[in-house]
């Protein structure tokens, strides 16, 4: 019996050398191609009729891009519209590599944790800079509260500054955590009811309990990896309007 | 497997905490697939390949396309929108024209009416005064020789009374009485009797 923690495993489909380098192509890197080429396919193929009043597949595609545009809209502004190709694919990315875990035999690549915090860092990083261009010196009147007492400035931009840090974490494990604990969960029912049914007599009847619980966890995690693509992508706009507003 | 297999396993939940993680991961399958550093740079790799290739087709080919899409169907909707409203205007407008024509057309006729109605009492009054100045001076006319003839047979009257006396007297008291003397007494007499 396998662990519940094994699905994570990443596993070498086709070992590749390059210049010494390892870039062997694994399970991970085939659901990144796959979400890439799905994701891209499925916009490209919703939008080709183009039309005046959308079909079904086109309004698919219509509404997550509204989706994603109203976000940067309401969150960032009119300044956000530079960055929206770059939030639309972080939005498209997270759910689709979210979704396509959830398929049977699938991996699920955000759930590992070295992907979403090179993720979270990458727009930690960017959002910074984002900042420091448009503001330069200024840009670090952020970690001052406006309006606080003087004696407590240096406790409260300590604090801000610590706040400011944990975000690229808070931001990577948030998601990583969800599809670990989710997944985990899933295996470990599964197991059970695995188990109770090798059990024999009785407990072959009781394993019914652990399969429903599957199929309404499944239901949960179909909307958690919405959910989390959907957390992500707004934290990613937060934290891109404060970079281009302060505050 | 057993129970305690699978509690230790649903630990497993637990396991974001690192401390946690470095005790598992040495054991020889019961740790954390994701904290083996070994795996970390391949999945760096392919994760800056994909996002990068996924960032292109979608800045370069997705959202313009579904931007150009959305755009236009906005610019149809306003563009329509602006087209109904001003056939909207033009229609109130015609038919503002048309109140204001159809008043016009009103007062005129009401206008036409009264003049009409002024000029055809008018001549009825005229014609009624000539023919009332006729039919008195016809009257008048009437009246005046009524009255001549009136005073012809009232004077025939005395003279035939006069006679009437003389002969009278003539045969009654076998004289002859004057014309003139008899006409004065019948005259009296006459005026007597008018009185």
């Amino acid at each position: 019996m396998h662990s519940p923690v094994e699905q994570f495993t990443i596993k070498t489909l086709f070992a590749f050398q390059l210049l010494g380098f390892d870039i062997a192509f694994t399970n991970s890197a085939l659901f990144m191609v796959l979400a890439v080429v799905l994701s891209t396919a499925l916009l490209v193929y919703a939008m080709r009729p183009a039309a005046m009043v959308p079909g079904r597949l086109q309004n698919v595609a219509e509404m997550m891009f509204e989706f994603v545009a109203d976000m940067v809209r309401s969150n960032v502004g009119s300044e956000g519209r530079r960055f929206f190709p770059f939030i639309f694919s972080v939005f498209i990315f997270v759910l689709f590599t979210n979704m396509l875990g959830l398929i049977p035999y699938s991996y699920t690549v955000t759930s590992q944790i070295v992907v979403t915090f090179a993720m979270a860092a990458f727009i930690f990083i960017g959002v910074t800079l984002v900042g420091l261009f448009k503001h330069g010196f200024h840009f670090f009147s952020f970690f001052v509260p406006s309006g606080a007492p003087k004696v407590l400035i240096p406790f409260l931009v300590v604090i801000e500054v610590i706040s400011y840090f944990v975000r690229p974490v808070s931001l990577s494990v948030r998601l990583f955590a969800n599809m670990l604990a989710g997944h985990t969960m899933l295996k470990v029912f599964a197991g059970l009811a695995v188990m109770l049914t090798s059990a024999g007599g009785v407990f072959m009847g009781i394993s019914v309990l652990p399969l429903l619980a599957i199929i309404g966890l499944t239901g949960l995690e179909i909307l958690v990896a919405g959910l989390q693509a959907y957390v992500f992508t707004i934290l990613t706009c937060m934290y891109l309007n404060d970079a281009l507003h302060l505050h | 497997m057993s129970v305690k297999q699978i509690i230790t396993s649903m630990s497993a939940l637990a396991l974001v905490s690192p401390s946690i993680a470095v005790a598992a991961g040495g054991e020889s399958s019961g740790g954390l697939p994701q904290l083996d550093l070994a795996t970390w740079p391949n999945q760096l790799l392919w994760l800056l390949v994909t996002f990068t290739i996924l960032y292109i087709l979608m800045s370069r080919v997705v959202t313009p396309r579904i931007n150009a899409v959305i755009e236009d169907r906005a610019e149809k909707i306003s563009g329509d929108l602006a087209k109904a409203r001003e056939a909207d205007e033009n229609a109130k407008a015609m038919q503002t024209q048309y109140e204001q024509a159809l008043a016009d057309a009103r007062a005129d006729a009401s206008d036409k009416a009264r003049e009409a109605t002024q000029a055809a009492n008018a001549k009825a009054a005229a014609s009624e005064a000539e023919l009332a100045k006729k039919l008195a001076k016809k009257i008048a006319t009437a009246e005046t020789k009524l009255a001549g003839m009136r005073d012809d047979a009232l004077a025939n009257l005395n003279d035939v009374a006069t006679e009437a006396a003389q002969d009278a007297v003539k045969q009654l008291i076998g004289m002859k009485a004057t014309k003139a003397e008899v006409s004065k007494h019948v005259k009296a007499a006459a005026k007597a009797a008018n009185a």
